[in-house]
């Protein structure tokens, strides 16, 4: 009786890993009934994430405010005080703030850039069971979205649609590990490749071998033939550190991301590459420096 | 095992994904997430019986194969959980009735939840994905495991209490 019963465990066992690799081998052979599927449940759950997007925005920095936890209490008093005062004025949702903020200098962006844009929401972050580091923004193919299509914030590069439905779309990071763009260093013009590290930083390796990097050069997407994936002139990061390495053939560095990719709640696909290469002009220029003279005038003496 | 259990099992499986993927992925954990999903599974996976594990472990991957988010081919956790609940399935009387010592239960369904991101990783790389470099998704699955060991107390009695409504009587 036991034989019989491991004998039937051992074929459902067989049936179900068959089962799973001929699901696996389907979408390896360009079978569309992954995407298909996918894409149906992308549909149904998008308005449920725009939902719960809207309801649990505040939970998604718990783990920050948790760190202040601390201050809490001494700040309660000054917040009571605080509350009355601010009763009495009105005030714009800081959320809705921030969002515009981030919609303004997105759009300021794109149109220094001469960018075709559609603004989205960020309404999930990839899940933590994929290895890969994605978000999902609320707009999709409705919208002109498709794949391949550059996504930029207000800071810069932020990264590109990986997979598209009707009314959503997911963009894979620039800091998942598989994420390689072409650079192009603004001012010298040396160009190399970027790579994502699945941090906060990121892999420069210059391809030219007598191209110099220093620290604070600024890098800008080289952009892809036909502006997809990649539009050119985008801003993506700024060098940090050199690496010395003698016995490396191309020069390496590490480079911090012109976009905060951890508060992003805001971003722009790039429907329309530029007609012509915006080149540097995107790169912030630093605020000029106010310079005061000040010319000592003699003072009148209590004598005269 | 009867076809209603399967049948409610299956949708508590899918409210739990969405749960998932619409509440728990907006949070920004510390360095990695934590996935609800893959533990609600484990936890289950470990109170059925030897069909039971195996059946639930495909349906579950079948599932998580749904996500949005996932780059990976159609069928791969499909695969990965299938596994998990066969190792559920021979392990368990090895192990005993780990079930009545909840710290037990929870290092075990967090180990687990490691284990099966480790087999996911091992079977991306069979089958050439760019999986990321190795120190970086060994930081993951433990600090994922980590979190799981802290948070899922919380739910474990939920869970617990949601599959004995879902067995049948004759089940009970």
């Amino acid at each position: 009786m036991a034989k019989g019963g491991g004998n039937r465990s051992r074929l459902l066992l067989v049936l179900l890993l068959v089962s799973s690799l001929f699901l696996i081998t389907l979408d390896l052979r360009g079978v569309n009934l992954a995407s298909g599927i996918r894409g149906t449940v992308a549909s149904v759950f998008s308005p449920v994430e725009k939902l719960f997007s809207n309801l649990f925005s505040p939970i998604g920095n718990f783990a920050g405010d948790l760190r202040n936890l601390g201050q809490s209490n001494e700040k309660i008093d000054d917040l009571t005080k605080e509350i009355d005062q601010l009763k009495s004025k009105e005030i714009l949702d800081e959320d809705t703030i921030g969002q515009l903020s981030q919609l303004r200098n997105v759009l300021d962006l794109a149109a220094r850039g001469n960018y075709k844009v559609v603004a989205a929401k960020v309404i999930n972050r990839g899940s933590s069971a994929t290895f890969k580091e994605t978000i999902t923004i609320d707009i999709g193919s409705s919208s002109g979205i498709s794949k391949n299509m550059t996504v930029i914030s207000d800071g810069g590069l932020v990264g590109v649609v990986k997979s598209v439905s009707s009314s959503s779309s997911t963009v894979l990071l620039m800091s998942d590990p598989t994420f390689k763009i072409g650079v192009r260093i603004a001012g010298t013009q040396s160009i190399g490749v970027l790579s994502g590290q699945g941090g906060n930083t990121y892999l420069l390796q210059l391809l030219d071998a007598t191209g110099e990097i220093k620290v604070g050069d600024k890098l800008v997407a080289r952009g892809s033939e036909g502006g997809r994936p990649f539009v050119p002139g985008v801003p993506v990061g700024s060098v940090i550190e050199v690496q010395s390495n003698a016995s490396s053939i191309t020069q390496n560095a590490d480079v911090e991301a012109s976009a905060n990719l951890n508060r992003i709640g805001i971003v722009a696909v790039v429907v329309s590459p530029p007609k012509s290469d915006p080149r540097d002009s995107l790169i912030p220029k630093p605020n000029p420096t106010v310079t005061v003279y000040v010319t000592p005038t003699p003072t009148p003496s209590p004598s005269n | 095992m009867s076809q209603l259990r399967v049948f409610n099992t299956s949708i508590f499986l899918f409210v739990i994904f969405l749960i998932q993927e619409t509440i728990v992925s907006r949070i920004n954990f510390p360095i990695n997430g934590f996935s609800l999903y893959i533990a609600a599974l484990m936890v289950v996976l470990s109170l059925e019986d030897r069909t039971g594990s195996m059946v639930f472990g495909f349906i579950g991957g079948v599932i998580m194969d749904l996500s949005i988010a996932a780059d990976t081919p159609f069928g791969q956790w499909a695969l990965v959980m299938t596994v998990m609940g066969y190792l559920f399935s021979i392990n368990k009387e090895s192990i005993g009735d780990f079930t009545e010592t909840p710290v037990v239960f929870v290092g075990f369904i967090s180990i687990a939840s490691g284990l099966s991101l480790i087999f996911f990783a091992i079977v991306g790389t069979l089958l050439g994905e760019e999986m990321g470099g190795i120190f970086r998704n060994l930081r993951l699955i433990f600090v994922n495991s980590l979190w799981t060991f802290l948070i899922i107390p919380l739910f474990l009695p939920f869970i617990v209490k949601m599959r004995r409504i879902m067995l049948t009587s004759r089940e009970k």
